[in-house]
């Protein structure tokens, strides 16, 4: 009769269990961009409200800073500093051991140009690569930390700008020089110049797992400039192409002497040719480097010749084709692969330089494009549909053109004199258009004036409409030569480090924390948490920290405070140290005590609302 | 005997509140989330019959600085054996199922009342300690305080919301299939 209620109940019971199963009951909030370009006012297209993140990365090379930029796309929102071949007292880069040592006695760094890592001729998000045209070196950032990880010197060469550049599965990343040197540096004579100079390039591989750099061979190069290059893509990706300048060999004022020949020359070379040489041992043996001198184990390596004075060369998204501006000539050059391939094989060639074979010009140039008055070109990006976007240093403007037909398509000026311009994924096989940062070397008066030192200057082209538009400028430290763009989506970050519960210099636990002496070593394990240093939880003050004067100080400090953005600092006043510890890292930092007396030591992160007291104090004993 | 004897289908219905009760120990029975202005997203105590879950060191970290104790398994003796109360309230149910006794299944729910009872005064009393017992050298000083076992709660920069876990409703909605039988099989 009453038989429903028993059905009834069953089913509450039922519909609760699945209610509580299946239901949604997450809070927070959450938000979506509408990304509709059209019809939105230019102040529109760049603004990414609160809640809401930039669609691509912008990492631009900062120069003489020894530093990389990462701003945000579309914003143009400098989101960090990234430092790589210079200290930053702000993150203790260059302070703590670390650091300190991938720094080794430099103080400085000229950051070039940037390279991500790539698979399959696309980005990949894993690695940064740059390098030092100051001191001669290579470096590798991790994107899940935004942080240096290696640092390499780089031998026989002096000043690689040439670079980087990765080959499509980043099996190597190239460094050729600008400036010819003696191998080893060594002294010689500039009346010896062309005889005993050379202009050393590195083949650099990246050992991913040990996050090492390390140089698989070198290849002497004739003794001229080498200014910029690119790896072949899909159908010429065993291939690579640098353009060169001062091919007349000249030892001074290179202004006037480098430019006097008509041309100058692009170095083709093939990468496996030259690993296979390797492999076989066709190589000498110099300065502990496997070295190719290219007169004497010949193959692999031909000269294109260029208008004079090239900078940029730049491979198209299907790797058919390089093309390369002449900044003197004003001209750019659209060279075919095929053609190139075509004419080593048939040995279609003009005779040798320095024992290298120079293809004839009239075999492998498709088209030389040159718009009206358009002065300058330095260097090439390309869009989703393989048109071409090239910057004008003298004329200031980025230049749209169809590689294919020549044709100019669209110009517009930027402020002022652009030297690398950015496009989106723009030196990939799958650049994705839409956007062009034109990365200026004038600024002028488009900013509030700072006094004599002018900012740089970035300027954000949209790239969606028939027309390009400029609809951003944003200021930037000195000095972004390129840049690399890639969708934000690509990139994976941690924002805490996890335990390595095998580190023997961690501490993550108060009862871990002490400090032992050796014999005048004195090694400190403790731990920062908000709001206080424990270096010795036994101690009557677990934060002091006593020593005798001359003792050698290793503190080793661990985060413990397993937080999103809860950063420690630590620092002894007058000691001249910092260094961070970010969530859950453990680092360390080696000084010797060598000023006897009272210095306090504080956390230099603001951390937490009792921050102010998160310090201690570093006694040192004066020697009796 | 009719009227004492379980019928077959609330036999069935109580192994299917066994079945339930068994799930309930893979899952959260209570839950307390701690929002605040600069954690958005929310930090969470989640409680299981034998395990805390959550970001437990966090909150932790948080509350020394008013004072609180430690949240930690080692601090609630009760997770050593609450699953083995649980997994035995089960055995009693699935026994009711079998023997099929009305008198028995009184009993059960007897137990399961005063269990739920006990498990609630459990839980205030812990909520009680820590919110009233604060270390007087805490560098905050805030009033003692009880945060209730369901619904909201402000302390200074952090609002607090109290649930109650999957578990404990599957607990709840194996508690009510076992009411329904002394409706169906009562005497007419
Ligand atoms: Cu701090």
């Amino acid at each position: 009769m009453k038989n429903w209620i028993p059905a009834a109940t069953g089913l509450v019971a039922g519909v609760l269990a699945a209610t509580v199963f299946f239901a949604d009951f997450s809070s927070g909030p959450s938000g979506s961009a509408t990304n509709d370009h059209a019809n939105k006012t230019n102040a529109e297209k760049v603004y990414v409200p609160f809640g809401e993140k930039d669609e691509y990365y912008l990492m631009a090379s900062g120069g003489h800073s020894g530093q990389m930029f990462i701003y945000g796309v579309p914003s143009m929102r400098h989101i960090r500093t990234v430092p790589v071949f210079s200290p930053d007292s702000a993150t203790g880069y260059g302070f703590d051991k670390h650091t300190k040592e991938l720094m080794g006695d430099y103080n400085w760094g000229d950051l070039h140009h940037p390279a991500l890592s790539e698979t399959d001729g696309d980005y990949d998000g894993k690695y940064l690569f740059a390098t030092d045209v100051g001191n001669s070196r290579a470096a590798v950032m991790n994107l899940e930390t935004f942080t240096t990880r290696d640092i390499i010197d780089v031998p026989n060469t002096s000043g690689p700008h040439c670079a980087a550049f990765v080959t499509q599965n980043t099996e190597y990343m190239f460094l050729p020089t600008r400036f010819a040197v003696p191998i080893g540096s060594e002294y010689a004579s500039l009346d010896d110049y062309s005889e005993k100079y050379r202009g050393v390039m590195s083949a650099v591989t990246f050992d991913e797992e040990n996050e090492k750099l390390n140089i698989a061979y070198q290849v002497a190069l004739p003794p001229w400039s080498y200014d910029l290059s690119d790896a072949g893509k899909k159908m010429s990706a065993d291939w690579a192409v640098m353009t060169t300048y001062n091919t007349e060999e000249a030892t001074t004022n290179l202004e006037i002497n480098a430019s006097q020949a008509d041309r100058d020359y692009i170095v083709l070379f093939n990468w496996k040719e030259l690993e296979q040489k390797i492999q076989d041992g066709d190589y000498d043996e110099v300065t502990g480097q496997k070295m190719i001198f290219p007169e004497k184990h010949k193959g692999g390596i031909y000269l294109v010749p260029v208008a004079k004075s090239p900078h940029g060369v730049d491979v198209t998204p299907d790797g058919e084709h390089f093309i390369a501006s002449g900044k003197l000539a004003p001209a750019m050059t659209v060279f075919s692969f095929q053609k190139a391939f075509d004419a080593i094989e048939n040995e279609d060639f003009a005779g040798e330089r320095n024992g290298i074979p120079i293809i004839n010009y009239d075999s492998v140039m498709e088209r030389e494009v040159d718009p009206e008055n358009a002065l300058g070109p330095l260097h090439t990006q390309f869009d989703d549909k393989g048109m071409a976007y090239t910057t004008m240093f003298i004329s200031s403007e980025i230049v749209k053109w169809d590689p294919k037909t020549g044709e100019t398509l669209d110009r517009v000026p930027v402020q002022y004199s652009p030297g690398h311009s950015v496009a989106a994924e723009g030196d990939t096989v799958n650049p994705d258009g839409k956007y062009l940062i034109a990365l200026n070397k004038i600024a002028k008066d488009s900013y509030l004036s700072v006094g004599p030192s002018h900012p740089e200057s970035m300027q954000l082209i949209d790239l969606t409409g028939d027309k390009m538009e400029v609809i951003q400028s944003a200021p930037v430290n000195p000095e972004p030569h390129y840049a690399q763009m890639i969708k934000a989506d690509k990139i994976k970050t941690i924002s805490i480090y996890e335990k390595e519960e095998n580190n023997p210099l961690a501490a993550y636990n108060q009862e871990d924390t002490r400090i032992e002496r050796k014999g005048n070593e004195v090694h400190v394990y403790g731990i920062a948490m908000r709001s206080k240093f424990i270096f010795d939880a036994k101690a009557e003050r677990p934060d002091v920290i006593e020593v005798n004067e001359g003792d050698k100080v290793f503190i080793h400090l661990t985060n413990i405070d397993f937080d999103q953005d809860i950063t420690h600092g630590f620092a002894i006043n007058s000691y001249d140290l910092n260094m961070e510890v970010q969530p859950g890292q453990t680092n360390t930092i080696e000084f010797t005590a060598n000023k006897a007396g009272t210095y306090p030591m504080y956390c230099t992160n603001f951390c937490s609302a009792l921050h102010q007291e998160m310090t201690g104090y570093f006694l040192v004993k004066p020697k009796s | 005997m009719n009227g004492k004897r379980l019928s077959a289908v609330s036999s069935f219905l109580l192994v299917a509140a066994t079945l339930l009760i068994v799930a309930s120990l893979f899952f959260p029975w209570w839950k307390m989330e701690f929002f605040a202005p600069q954690y958005p997203e929310g930090l969470n105590i989640i409680v299981y019959p034998d395990k805390l879950e959550g970001e437990i060191d966090i909150v932790n970290g948080l509350n020394h600085y008013i004072g609180m104790a430690n949240f930690s398994e080692e601090n609630f003796p009760e997770l050593q054996y609450l699953s083995y109360l649980i997994g035995g309230l089960a055995f009693l149910v699935l026994m009711t199922a079998i023997i099929r006794r009305k008198s028995f299944l009184y009993f059960v729910i007897g137990i399961f009342v005063i269990g739920g009872l006990l498990g609630v005064w459990d839980l205030n009393r812990w909520l009680k300690n820590f919110g009233t017992e604060l270390d007087p050298m805490a560098p905050i000083k805030v009033d003692p305080f009880v945060p209730p076992i369901i619904g909201e709660n402000t302390l200074a920069n952090f609002v607090t919301y109290s649930h109650l876990g999957l578990g404990t409703y599957l607990v709840i909605a194996a508690f009510i299939l076992l009411l329904i039988p002394l409706w169906k099989d009562r005497q007419k």
